[in-house]
């Protein structure tokens, strides 16, 4: 099939898309039917939020041992006195979970999560990081996950995009859009970016004063121009895919106002969202999005948290994290808890984590630099443990010990649970069969339900 | 599940990138043989024996039997192809078809009405002159060659080759404020005709080959780079890659990328090889970090660099010591050529710019003709050009491609005169895909029958029809609308962007916009900001400016229709076309000639005239006739016949 036929196939009917991408069907049968990813910008620190370490309280002030100081840094911060978590942490559930004081909110549903604390990365910087959590790869320019998803599964409502962004409202995502490129693969796989209010797509809406039924007027007569235009000529998909798009769009200008209009939730659910409080009120807004629109069948959502600078918690990681945790903590639980209670989180996988950890070790005193080497990504939903941990770092939070998870492994996981083989999701480039986990990547089984 | 063709890019180099190889966590062993210079592979004379890899001779020329049909050396290959298929070409275009083809091709904007009417008019009585004396279209070909146009339409394919964009990408995308120099250097030495081996040479090597087309070096430091990186001796090595693998891709058609790490999978380049090519770019002067790339980068290291071999594509894993040489594969005659030493006036990058662009250099000129092919014809002879080697796909017509490369150094290595041989042959001049359609509504078509229809298009048994680009679509519908600034040169327009866009860029990035006169400028001089394509660009496949790409992909979809219908810019260009057929009074008849001429460049059928004159009053009766006319307007630009050429 070639690359008119998929563009064809992405627009007439997602459903048939997915059954003649996959050629065979999916790969196996998938627990997670789409994904809700909260990317949380500019690296979260592991040894306050979710990987507690008594070492760092006991040689507080001193330096890492020599045998563990061998490793890049940004900032050269090797050899600066270790720094103890900013906040205590406190068993919670059944499973008995180590939660930080951060998160009360997911603290209260920690029997719901997954916690891998054994993830790294190749990268200490950061575009270079959220390249590679999205994309496989250190350098922009490869397919993001949610396109390969896409691509690989169409989307479940053909008048939604089947990838969805929602960036952070302050902006500058270190790395920019490529984050949700479609690389080599066709532009209608990329991420479409839509944001909460009254235009969420870019161009969605008719000028203002201009009538549903005028518009309509205009559309009829594009369809004729077109049907005589094609009538003239030979049979061409991408001819017949234009006549398409146009009523698509006319469909979307519709469904993509509905989905982000939140009149029709109750006060409780906006409650819930943490809608009610200036401080969680707009990530609390994108997670309920992120909500309606898997409901409407868009399959890969992901959320940005953090502007520019995001969780980069160079200078201060209890006052950095104290707030951008107090942004997103309620909204992240209220999303969970309303999963949960719809029946979605069965079939829902939800993301937590950002491009890297960060360093046990202080920076001007009071923050921690960048740590891809070892930190920890949270899953829960669809098709994996609750209320688990998975691997370690070592006694210091430094780097991945036990059963590490690189980018790659996370990637071939999240992949399996969507029913895709990560090594049969392959697009001929440049004289290879392209994978989202390059020539690595390995199913992390021990998380599997 | 695969798929047989890829056409946007991506870094042939992005193997090496799965492993930078920090040293923090245990990464997958790849295999690897060992040494990469004692256990190289030697070339085999199966290797040789490759059809881009083959020496390059001058084909025959063969013999067709409707000797007709032909204009000129490229029908013969062409029609005896279809011969051999018992077919033949399609009947020639009619002229005012051929006018809307070739203008979009060579300008990239639609022709004038009065050019339309004049060349008609010329055409009528060429024929009834029976066709004896000066073609009128080989004047039209001329007149659009020598226009200043010429230059600005073919300059965003190369640039699309370079990679090339205003900023560095990466977290800050800062903006390369002199960048646009290159960009003017393209699109004049186009115009003037440079011999394509100098203007691919001066890419390389201008700065050491002719001063005043130093600038022409930009070529090199148009990719991606991270200046604010902690580690140099990385981005230093990136570059280095990233820049052999352009070089690789741009000016041999080969995936020499794949080698960076290891010995590539499939085509005969070792890693050695690929480390042997680079070393001629290893004297770069030192990066300082927070500095930009600039061409004092350029300049010669003040200490001698010794050129080794990074393992794995590490280089914090240093191996053996290469010299500076050629790709054994692409020296026609022996194996390793090691490159002269470095005379006092002789810089590394002039010696291999001069290799490169010898006129038996096969990939280069088989690679340079697949892609001027693909200019005049929308798809290239072979499907891949930037991989030409086992990989990629074999050219539908291995001997035109041969004759085409054997043809360029012939014709003095001038483009226009390759340009005006494939645009005056039947082939190009011949119907395209109209008036064919066997009868019943639209709809899928028996598998037989379309297998048919893609062997004619494999064959040229029509002219291949195609959409303009984004930037066209652009610059057309300011040329139809009548505000097209045909003011050249200079630095880069930045067009205004809506509020929800701008608010994305970041507190270091400029965000002024330029003054209102220069909105209306062609799109070659459109900032170009890596991170954040110009939407409408974007929408309709501009690539990413991250790896070099040598075929954009044609996607159709929504949000390019969004776009076109409800967006300002689209709502403008409708309203001032309306306003100008106002001029043609209140007659609907006359208003939908009118406009269909304006942005058809033909006059509308029988039936699009009875969709407009019916459109128009049912919507007068219910709106203003000024509305209805806007309305129509806003149609005829959302209409196919608008974004395809036939």
């Amino acid at each position: 099939m070639g690359l008119a036929g998929v563009a064809i196939a992405h627009l007439l009917g997602q459903e048939k898309a997915a059954a003649t991408t996959i050629s065979r069907g999916l790969h196996f049968p998938a627990k997670a039917k789409r994904v809700i990813w909260l990317f949380m910008h500019g690296g979260p620190s592991h040894v306050d939020l979710w990987d507690p370490k008594p070492a760092l309280l006991k040689y507080a002030g001193k330096p890492i041992p020599d045998s563990l100081a061998k490793f890049d840094t940004r900032r050269e911060v090797r050899k600066n006195p270790l720094l103890p978590a900013a906040k205590k942490f406190h068993k919670m559930g059944e499973s008995g979970l180590d939660m930080s004081e951060f998160l009360p909110e997911m603290g209260e549903l920690a029997d719901e999560l997954c916690v891998i604390r054994s993830c790294h990365g190749d990268s200490v910087n950061h575009p270079q990081s959220v390249y590679q959590m999205n994309t496989g790869a250190t350098l922009a320019g490869k397919p993001s996950m949610g396109s390969w998803v896409s691509y690989g599964l169409g989307s479940e409502n053909e008048n939604m995009p089947s990838f969805v962004v929602m960036p952070d409202p302050g902006g500058g995502l270190k790395g920019g859009p490529p984050a949700w490129g479609s690389g080599f693969l066709p532009a209608s796989y990329q991420g479409t970016t839509l944001r909460p209010g009254a235009s969420p797509v870019l161009n969605l809406l008719p000028p203002s004063g201009m009538s549903n039924e005028r518009q309509r007027a205009t559309l009829d007569l594009v369809k004729d121009l077109n049907h005589a235009h094609l009538s003239e000529r030979n049979e061409d998909y991408q001819l017949m895919a234009r006549l398409e798009t146009y009523e698509l769009a006319f469909r979307m200008q519709s469904a993509a106002p509905e989905v982000v209009d939140l009149k029709g939730e109750t006060e409780a659910t906006k409650e819930l969202y943490g809608l009610d409080d200036s401080r969680t009120r707009e990530f609390g807004t994108r997670c309920l999005l992120a909500r309606r629109m898997i409901e409407r069948g868009v399959r890969f959502v992901q959320l940005y948290s953090g502007n520019t600078n995001g969780w980069d918690a160079h200078d201060d990681v209890l006052s950095n994290h104290s707030r951008l945790c107090k942004a997103t903590d309620k909204p992240v639980a209220g999303l969970l808890r309303d999963l949960k209670s719809r029946g979605l989180l069965e079939d829902t996988l939800v993301i937590w984590g950002g491009e890297f950890g960060r360093m046990p070790m202080s920076e001007k005193g009071k923050g921690r630099d960048h740590n891809p080497w070892g930190y920890s990504t949270v899953l829960a939903g669809a098709g994996v443990k609750h209320g688990h941990i998975h691997g370690s770092t070592d006694d210091f939070g430094m780097r991945a010990d036990v059963d590490p998870v690189h980018v790659s492994d996370l990637h071939a996981t999240i992949l399996h649970l969507m029913g895709i083989d990560h090594e049969r999701l392959t697009f001929r480039f440049n004289g290879l069969d392209q994978r989202l986990t390059g020539v690595r990547g390995h199913v992390v089984n021990g998380i599997l339900t | 599940m695969r798929f047989s063709r890829a056409r946007k890019c991506l870094a042939a180099g992005a193997l090496a990138l799965v492993f930078p190889g920090l040293g923090g966590a245990p990464a997958t062993p790849i295999s690897m043989t060992g040494d990469p210079v004692t256990n190289e592979q030697a070339i085999t004379e199966a290797d040789r024996a490759f059809w881009s890899f083959r020496a390059l001779n001058r084909p025959a020329i063969p013999v067709v039997e409707d000797t007709a049909s032909v204009r000129n050396t490229v029908d013969q290959f062409i029609v005896a192809a279809l011969e051999a298929a018992g077919k033949k070409l399609a009947p020639q275009a009619d002229p005012v078809t051929l006018i809307r083809r070739v203008t979009f091709d060579l300008t990239g904007l639609p022709p004038t009405q009065e050019e339309v009417l004049a060349f008609v008019a010329a055409s009528k009585a060429y024929a009834a002159a029976g066709s004896t004396g000066p073609d009128p279209y080989d004047s039209l070909v001329a007149r659009l060659l020598a226009s200043p146009r010429y230059g600005e339409r073919a300059a965003q394919s190369w640039l699309d080759l370079a990679r090339f964009a205003e900023t560095d990408g990466f977290e800050h995308d800062l903006d390369r404020k002199d960048a646009w120099q290159y960009r003017d250097w393209v699109i004049q030495a186009l115009n003037k005709d440079l011999p394509f081996n100098q203007f691919a040479a001066y890419q390389v090597a201008g700065d050491e080959m002719s001063p005043e087309n130093a600038v022409a070096t930009g070529f090199l430091i148009a990719g991606p780079d991270m200046p604010d990186s902690n580690f140099q001796d990385e981005r230093r090595h990136l570059l280095l890659n990233e820049i052999t693998s352009t070089i690789g891709s741009v000016f041999m058609g080969l995936t020499v990328g794949c080698a960076q790490c290891h010995d590539h999978p499939y085509d005969p380049v070792s890693q050695a090889d690929f480390y042997r090519l680079r070393a001629f770019f290893d004297h770069m002067a030192p990066l300082k970090k927070e500095k930009q790339l600039s061409m004092a980068n350029a300049a010669p290291s003040p200490t001698p660099v010794v050129s080794r071999i990074c393992l794995r594509g590490d280089h914090q894993r240093p191996g053996p010591v290469v010299q500076a040489a050629f790709l054994r594969i692409a020296n026609p005659d022996s194996d390793l050529v090691v490159a002269a030493p470095i005379s006092k006036n002789t810089g590394p990058r002039t010696i291999v710019a001069r290799w490169l662009t010898q006129s038996n250099n096969g990939l280069f000129l088989r690679a340079t003709m697949n892609r001027i092919w693909q200019q005049h014809f929308g798809r290239p002879l072979a499907g891949t050009p930037n991989d030409l080697g086992r990989q990629g796909e074999h050219p539908t017509h291995p001997e035109l491609l041969d004759w085409l490369a054997t043809e360029l150094p012939l014709q003095k290595w001038s483009l226009k005169r390759m340009h005006t041989l494939l645009v005056t042959c039947a082939t190009y001049r011949q119907l395209g895909e109209t008036g064919t359609r066997s009868s019943g509504p639209a709809g899928p078509k028996p598998a037989a029958e379309r297998e048919a229809a893609a062997e004619d298009n494999h064959l040229y048994a029509r002219y291949p029809r195609r959409r303009l680009s984004g930037e066209e679509i652009r610059d057309a519908l300011l040329s139809i609308s009548g505000r097209l600034s045909l003011k050249t040169g200079g630095p880069s327009v930045r067009l205004p962007l809506p509020p929800e866009v701008m608010s994305t860029l970041l507190e270091k990035q400029a965000k002024e916009v330029s003054p209102a006169s220069e909105w209306t400028r062609r799109s070659i001089y459109v900032f170009a900001r890596r991170n954040l394509r110009y939407p409408l660009f974007d929408l309709f496949d501009r690539p990413d400016a991250l790896v070099s790409c040598s075929r954009r992909s044609e996607s159709t979809t929504a949000t390019q229709a969004l776009s076109m219908l409800n967006s300002e810019f689209s709502q403008e260009i409708a309203r001032t076309i309306a306003a100008e057929v106002r001029k043609a009074g209140t007659d609907p008849a006359a208003i939908v000639a009118a406009a269909t001429v304006r942005c058809y460049s033909r006059g509308p059928s029988d039936r699009e005239m009875a969709l407009g004159t019916a459109f128009l009053q049912k919507r007068a009766a219910v709106a203003t006739f000024d509305e209805a006319v806007t309305d129509y307007c806003l149609a005829l630009i959302n209409a196919s016949p608008f974004f395809y050429v036939d």
